[in-house]
């Protein structure tokens, strides 16, 4: 499954938890563009260091595919941090 | 469970135990007996999907702090495919790095297959370490 929601809940020191949502479709939409470029980039880096180029896009793509289900937490006193994709 | 009910029965005619107690020593036999049977009609083994690493720690200075990770088996299955693509001259470079760092590994000796074993049988492991300081916890789930 793709990942679809990237969560993101801090908590500085004294202060109150804050929740950022990010919608990852739309935004790899918008950031198309500049994906394409890293595509391309990492296709030419692929030749000439001699890595299969088909073999790396097919990794890159499991390795977005599994990231569903991924969550970090860190808590240190008062202030933590919460990272997790759906 | 006919025959455990029997005996019940032959239990109470003979006046070794009272009414009561026969109700409830069958009610008992009918409840193990809906009760799925140990190693017989068990349902298949679960297969864990995520890997847990969980550390609560106690510092006396910055106070009480917690890691809490849970990582898809899946994306350690992907990483390491993707790993297995790595040149080996990077490989070596990585080693000249690691035994510089006093890390002797050869990570060149490392086959993908056996990566591959090492994630399938990732799903067995369970580590606890408890000390006064805090609790670490490896698993999966």
């Amino acid at each position: 499954m793709i990942p679809q929601l990237l969560t993101v809940r801090y908590r500085r020191a004294g202060g109150r938890l804050r929740r950022l949502y990010v919608p990852l479709l739309p935004v790899l939409l918008v950031l198309s563009p500049v994906l394409l470029l890293a595509v391309l980039g990492g296709l030419t880096a692929c030749l000439i260091y001699g890595v299969r180029p088909v073999g790396a896009l097919r990794g890159l793509g499991r390795l977005v595919w599994a990231l569903p289900g991924t969550s970090f937490e860190i808590e240190q006193g008062p202030a933590a941090v919460l990272v997790s994709i759906r | 469970m006919n025959e455990q009910r029997r005996q019940i029965l032959q239990m109470l005619a003979d006046g070794r135990i009272t009414a009561d107690e026969a109700e409830r020593l069958i009610d008992a036999v009918q409840r193990e007996g809906t009760e799925p049977v140990a190693g017989g009609t068990a349902r298949p083994k679960v297969r864990p999907r995520y890997l847990r690493v969980v550390v609560n720690a106690n510092d006396l200075v910055e106070g009480p702090s917690r890691i809490n990770v849970r990582v898809p088996l899946q994306l350690l299955r992907a990483g390491v495919r993707l790993a297995s693509l790595v040149p080996p001259q990077a490989l070596h470079q990585v080693n000249a790095e690691l035994h510089r760092s006093g890390v002797p590994i050869d990570l060149t000796q490392l086959k993908p297959q056996q990566l591959e074993e090492l994630i399938e049988h990732l799903d067995e492991i369970s580590v606890d370490i408890d000390s006064v300081d805090g609790k670490v916890q490896v698993f999966c789930e």
